[in-house]
């Protein structure tokens, strides 16, 4: 039996924000929809979704009198993150079995 | 970035791509290395030069050179963190390394002028070393660990000769671990951008 994936990551954009959110400390907006190649209200959709999971935290400020909003993973978010790499991992084994690694014996044994 | 069913293959090629991504995206450093290692540089030779051939007394008044780079780094550091999208756990551990030396080499110099400067150079030599091998290892980029590697070298030696030639070899230090590593560090930058607007 397999562990089903977890619905709110096994998402073309949420799955990349999150990826994305992994590999850095804090990102703007700005900076995760120039790598997603998103539309800035798709992915505000996508980000809203993920942090209502408890997956980022989503900081909203000012800087130079422009709206600014950081994003940053939270542990929840690297524990689901986790858990579906792992997921998946066990998909791929099953749909593509590796063949039994033959150990190399000491013929002189 | 459209929304649809994907594969588990496709998910795995998805992350892949995108901590690849996040991987490139690598601050310019080369700023800092470039002009702390044209100012000790500069006021290595400086100092030299008043030493052993204008005969001056004064020739330790070269180093408020070092004033400028500390206003300057706040300055630029200042606007640096302004224009930042995203922030990385390499810089944050960098910057954190960075200001432990900074402040361990404002103590050495406050001990140097209670106890003498005849044998400075080594120490701050060492203090280079450090931030460069650090540096070089966490961005993987050898011209730095190079640096120190010259850096621990140039120390030794330095152990051995008089403060006239300790002065030199603080300067050949600089050189070898800020000024080329930076310019390096430099190029390395502006044809990651390159290949990031092509790409």
């Amino acid at each position: 039996m397999f562990k089903d994936l977890d619905p709110i990551l096994h998402s073309q954009l949420r799955l990349a924000v999150i990826s994305l959110l992994i590999s850095v400390k804090e990102a703007e907006f700005t900076f995760l929809k120039d790598k997603t190649n998103a539309t800035a209200g798709n992915l505000s959709v996508q980000i809203n979704k993920l942090k209502e999971a408890g997956y980022i935290d989503v900081i909203k400020q000012f800087k130079e009198n422009y709206p600014q909003t950081i994003c940053r993973i939270t542990p929840a978010g690297v524990h689901a993150f986790d858990d579906y790499v792992k997921t998946l991992n066990s998909y791929i084994t099953h749909q593509h079995p590796e063949k039994p690694v033959q150990k190399k014996t000491d013929p002189s044994l | 970035m459209e929304e649809e069913k994907f594969s588990p293959e496709d998910s795995f090629r998805l992350i892949q791509s995108m901590i690849a991504k996040a991987k490139n995206t690598v601050a310019d450093d080369s700023f800092y290395f470039l002009l702390w290692g044209w100012l000790v540089f500069i006021a290595s030779l400086a100092q030299w030069v008043m030493k052993v051939i204008l005969h001056s007394p004064y020739h330790y008044m070269a180093w408020w050179l070092m004033v400028a780079g500390v206003v300057a780094s706040i300055w630029y550091g200042y606007h640096d963190n302004r224009k930042k999208k995203v922030k990385t756990y390499v810089e944050e551990m960098l910057d954190y390394l960075w200001i432990s030396l900074f402040v361990t080499y404002m103590l050495f110099s406050f001990i140097f002028a209670k106890t003498g400067w005849e044998n400075c150079s080594p120490f701050y030599m060492l203090l280079y070393a450090i931030g460069n091998f650090v540096s070089g290892r966490a961005l993987k980029f050898s011209p730095l660990v190079w640096g120190a590697v010259a850096c621990w070298v140039l120390a030794v030696i330095s152990t051995f000769t008089d403060f006239d030639t300790k002065i030199l070899l603080g300067a050949l230090a600089v050189f070898c671990s800020n000024i080329i590593p930076g310019f390096l560090l430099k190029k390395k930058y502006r044809k990651m951008q390159f290949d990031v607007q092509r790409s």
